[in-house]
This record gives structure tokens, sequence and C-alpha cells, in this order.
């Protein structure tokens, strides 16, 4: 009996009234977080330069505050906010958690960390494991990525635990694109590397101010050219690289420097490899 | 901001050093009007503009007579004899660049020089040389003692072959193979020739940029007999300019002041907007009026808002983005250049420059299609704020 009473008094009287109260306080919080979530991406996508991606991090700061807030005036509401009725419910819910959810909260605690932490923010181009895109929504415990190839991939914020998280752009404009040419060893490199320095820089899509640098690298089979150049916008990178290798084949192609091509054996093993 | 008092103070032919060039006064909070303008428009329509003491109705565009009378052709030739007495004190460099904006002057000015002083203007490559890197065009060029190019925008196309000729004319140019040059430059070529080319110790000039009182001064002695025309704000139903002393005062000068932060002070541009957007009023309001303003000048004049229209929208795409600045860099383009310096198709491109010419964004001059005068404020904030290359002045 007397357990029992402790038990009731865990919780406060749950009145009609109390209950509209929560109602109102549910339905307030997903008013607020869909509409503060849609108009802030709405804005933010017609937005460009720094500015966007600004408005674009405001997103999961804005949901975490909203439901922090609710939080905090329905706790109460249910609980009697005493440090015993803290603890029991914490032990409870750490219980429950251990035994079933523990993914689940694990991808929830991760995604309040990724909204502090920043480690990648709405319009960010990110690598994950395999997936590389923009990411275009950070959810409660997925952050949502849409490739190249324009799949939206659901990545749970848990991978923010153990996982390398690559961001080109790290929440600014500048992004580093990297545009290859493979030729064959016999061709003289000072003269390729300025026709390929001049490509970069008659791109439409070049940014100005950051450096143009053109690398080569020896290997076996000839030489590995690289241009490293930013575009104006992030997201004119495939434009931008497919620009400069369009223009860099033209250029190489009339100056009659072959590409290089693989030997028989190693094309026939790259292909097993595939396989 | 020192008192403009003298008549030399108020000339607009101040020929300085590039650095020393600074944008009007106001000139942020113009762009800050613009951007509150693009957006208020966006929201609410073009119908949300503000309000107009004189509504557009109640007047009408002049005739090319009038025109021709109160805002005739820009005469350049006092900025030619202000470059050259800057390029007496410079004759030991061997190449010299006047830099001005599009609709800013420097081919007049740098021809006008050239001719005055008996000085060779080296012809310009054609657009099929350019496209197949020929240097012919080049080599050709002789050891003068004085030479001039008036537009180096027409030297060069932004792609590989392109970029050959005009990069051995300025290494020839600046290692004194040819004699000593001057040569005229649009701003956007300049700078982004800056980068691709190298223009570094280069001395560049170019006008300093214009005050509300110095356009009060230069529109008022713009009339062919030196009458001065009694203008109007349309916003402010406010005198902004008249015939006498009054142009002296402060208040008069606050609309055209407007003007000049709107241009960036470029007088090129700002006789643009003079011209295009003066009305009178129509015959049924000039009779209705005539007894209040019996007082007053015959010749009654109107100025249009300079923000009310060819304004960019901020939502404009990608495709039509690259092609203004492409446009800017090359101080214009025939149709048949475009694809020649875009990532695009001719056909995608042209669809790109008719919807432009269509609202007015761009306009032809000699078959070039380069963004129009009352355009390029609004053309230039856009480039700027997406982060693309923009001129220096």
């Amino acid at each position: 009996m007397d357990e029992q009473m402790q038990y009731a008094k865990l919780f406060n009287d749950i009145d009609s009234q109390a209950l509209i109260t929560l109602g109102v306080i549910l339905a307030s919080t997903i008013l607020l977080t869909f509409a503060s979530q849609h108009m802030l991406t709405w804005l933010a996508n017609r937005l460009h330069g720094p500015i966007r991606f600004r408005v674009f991090a405001l997103v999961p700061l804005t949901r975490l505050v909203i439901l922090i807030t609710a939080l905090a005036i329905a706790v109460p509401i249910v609980i009697e906010p005493s440090l015993r009725n803290m603890v029991t419910l914490l032990g409870a819910i750490g219980l429950a958690i251990g035994f079933a959810l523990k993914e689940y909260v694990s991808s929830l605690i991760a995604g309040v960390v990724s909204a502090v932490e920043l480690p990648y923010r709405p319009g960010d181009w990110v690598k994950i494991d395999d997936t590389y895109g923009e990411v275009k929504h950070v959810g409660m415990r997925t952050v949502s990525v849409q490739t190249p190839d324009d799949d939206l991939v659901a990545v749970p914020h848990l991978k923010l635990w153990d996982t390398a998280i690559y961001n080109a752009n790290n929440g600014g404009v500048s992004l580093q694109c990297v545009a290859s040419f493979y030729l064959q060893p016999e061709h003289e490199a000072g003269w390729v590397r300025k026709a390929l320095r001049d490509v970069a820089l008659t791109s439409a899509y070049l940014k100005f101010d950051k450096p143009i640098i053109v690398i080569a690298e020896e290997k076996p089979w000839g030489t590995h050219y690289r241009i490293r150049a930013y575009p104006v916008d992030p997201r004119q990178q495939f434009l931008f690289i497919t620009d400069l290798t369009v223009r860099g084949k033209q250029v190489l192609s009339a100056a009659g420097v072959m590409p290089a091509l693989l030997p028989p054996d190693a094309a026939l093993d790259s292909q097993g490899t595939a396989g | 901001m020192a008192q403009r008092s003298t008549k030399a103070d108020l000339s607009p032919w101040d020929v300085v050093a590039l650095e020393t060039f600074c944008t009007p006064e106001r000139t942020q909070s113009s762009q800050w009007r613009r951007s509150w303008r693009a957006a208020t428009s966006w929201m609410g329509g073009k119908g949300a503009s503000e309000r107009q003491a004189k509504q557009e109705h109640e007047l009408r565009a002049l005739p090319e007579v009038k025109l021709a009378h109160w805002a005739p052709e820009i005469d350049w030739s006092p900025a030619a004899s202000a470059l050259g007495e800057i390029l007496e004190c410079h004759e030991e460099a061997p190449v010299v660049l006047f830099i001005s904006p599009p609709h800013g002057g420097h081919r007049e000015v740098v021809s006008q020089w050239a001719e005055h002083q008996g000085v060779d203007c080296l012809p310009a490559p054609t657009v099929g040389e350019l496209a197949e890197g020929s240097l012919e065009w080049v080599e050709c060029l002789a050891l003068q003692h004085r030479w001039a190019v008036p537009a180096l925008e027409r030297h060069f196309l932004r792609n590989t072959q392109g970029l050959q000729g005009v990069r051995e004319l300025l290494e020839r140019a600046l290692s004194s193979r040819l004699g000593q040059g001057v040569i005229g430059c649009d701003s956007w070529t300049y700078a982004y020739l800056k980068h691709a080319v190298g223009l570094e110790g280069v001395p560049v000039f170019v006008l300093q940029a214009l005050e509300g009182e110095q356009l009060a001064h230069y529109f008022a002695h713009l009339p062919k007999g030196g009458d001065c025309p009694t203008v109007y704000s349309t916003r402010t139903g406010k005198k902004i300019l008249s015939n006498g002393g009054e142009n002296q005062q402060k208040d008069v000068h606050k609309e055209l002041q407007r003007l000049a932060a709107h241009c960036r002070g470029h007088l090129g541009i700002a006789w643009h907007y003079w011209r295009e957007r003066l009305r009178e009023p129509t015959e049924s309001d000039a009779a209705d009026r005539s007894s209040e303003r019996s007082q007053a000048s015959p010749e009654s004049l109107w100025l249009l808002d300079v923000l009310a229209e060819a304004e960019l929208p901020e939502d404009t795409g990608d495709v039509a983005t690259l092609l203004l600045h492409t446009l800017l860099i090359h101080g214009g383009l025939e149709d048949h250049a475009l694809d020649l310096v875009l990532p695009f198709s001719n056909h995608e491109a042209l669809n790109a420059r008719l919807s432009l010419a269509r609202q007015g964004i761009l306009s032809c001059h000699q078959q070039r299609w380069q963004v129009a005068p009352l355009s390029y404020a609004s053309v230039r904030q856009l480039l700027e704020s997406r982060h693309y290359l923009v001129d220096p002045l």
C-alpha cells in the first residue's frame, strides 16, 4: 500500500485541465517545429552565399530549442519535479533505453550533439561512409543527404560517434573541386601544366579569390594531372568539373597530347577487381 | 567630406589613380534600398513600390528633338584632356591603363586623346582570330613611339585560345617592345585580366566618382545654349534642378545624390538615367497646371524614380547570372561568340540572352549585347552578392 502511494506521488493528478494543457503543448510543439523547419529551409534555399549556410544552420538549433522549451513546460505538469522523482523517472527511462531503445536514443543524443558541434549543416557537402552528397535536412535521428544521383539517403546521427565525416565546404561557399587527366608519359609537362591552368582560368564557374593548383604525379602508366580549383557556388561543383574536363580534353587533344591507356593485363585486372 | 565650392571642384573630369577612387556618399544605403525594394517587390509584386508624388501616367517621354536639346551626348574631350595631363607625369611607364565601367566612356576618352595627340590606335582582332588563338595580329605590330588601344576588351575571349593574344600583347607592351602605350579598358575586363594575365605595377587611372552636387552642376550645364530646365522629382515632387543659384542648395542635391549613389558615381551611367528617365507633363496636365506654375519656367521636366524598373529579380538563375557576368567581362558580345565563352550550347545561351533582353536587362549596341545602363547597378549588386568576380569601381 505504501509503495502504491509512493508511485502515485511520482505523478501529479492528471485532470482534464492538465490533459488539455499537455495537448496544447504537443500541438504547439509540432506546429512550431514544422513551421520553423519549413520556413527556414524555404528562406535558405532562396539565399546565396554565406547567409544561406547561416540560415540552414538555424534549422536543427531552432528545433532543439523548441523541444527543450516544450519539455521544460510539460514535465512539471506530469510529475512533481523533486530530486527523488527525477531520479526514479530517469532510472526507469534508462532501464528501458538500455534494453530496447539503445540505438534509437543514441541517435537522438548524437542529433543533439550535431546541433551543437555542427559537423554538418543543411547545404554542406559531406561524405559519410560511402555516401557523398548535399545535406538537405538534419532531423532528430537522421541526417538526409541527397546524392548527385538524386537519391535521398537517411544516415543516422549515430555515425557521429565512430565514423569520419568529411565536410567539403564546412558551412562556407568554398568547395574545392578536382578534375583529373591521365596522359601518356611522352609530352611536354610544362606546357600541359600551363594549358590546364588556363583551362581553369577561363572557366565561367571559377571562384577567383581562391588559388588554382595543377598537380602532376608520375605513375607507371603515364602522368596523372589534377586541377584543383573552386567554383563560385558549391552547387556548381559537377558542372565545374565537367567544364574543366571537357575543355581540358579539347586543349590537350588539339595539341596532340595522348591520353594514357592501361596495358591489357592491367585493364583485365581492374575488370576482375570490379567484378 | 570636404565642401566642394569652386567651379574646378565641381568638374566631373577628375582623372585619378585607381587606388584613390571612392564611391559617392550613400552608395551603401543605396544598395540596401535596392535590396529592400527587391525583397518587397518579390513578396508584394511590383505594386508594392514606393509612393510617388507624381504619377507616371500624367507624364510622357521627351521626343528625340527635346532629348537632343536637354540631354545631348556626353562630350568626353575634357576627360581626354585631363588624361593627357596625367600622362605627362607618367612618360616613363611603358603602359598606362585608363579604365571605366560599362558605358563609362574609356573607349571615347582614349580615342579622343589619341586623335588629339596624333597617336595610332592599334586595330582589334576579329572574333575569328581570337577563337583560333591566332597571334598574327600581335606579331605584325611594330615598335612605335606612342600607341593606343581604346578598348582592350575587344582583344580577348575568355577561353584558352582567346587568352593567348592579349597575353602576348600585354607581355610585349609591358616590356616596352611596342613603345609607349595608353590602353582603355572596361573595368570588368581589367578585373579579369588582372587575375588571368597579371597587370601588377601598371599605372591605372579612372574618372573619380561624382557626388550629387557635381551631377547637378553637370546636368545644369548640359543643355545646348546653356538654358537649364527646371526638373522635379516624381518621387518627392520637389525641385532637383533649376536655373539659377538654387542648385547650390543642399536639399536640391538630395535626389541627385541618390542618383549618384545608385550609379556608383559614374557619369556615363548617370547620363543614361537622366536621358531615359526625364519626362514632361502631358498636354492636358500642363494646361491644368499652367495657372499654378505661371511663374515657373515653361520647360518644367520630371525625373522618374531611379529604381523603378529594369531591376534584376533576386531569384535569377545560374544560366542568366553566368551570361551577365560573361557579357560584363567581355564588355559586351555578339550572339555568335556566346558559345565560345559559355559552358552551354549556343541555343541555351541565346535563350537566356533573349529572355534578359525581353526584360530590358540587356541592350544591343553595334550588334554587341551588353548589360543595359539602367540595369547595371542591380546586376553588379547581384553578382557581388553571389561571389562572382566584380570590377574595382
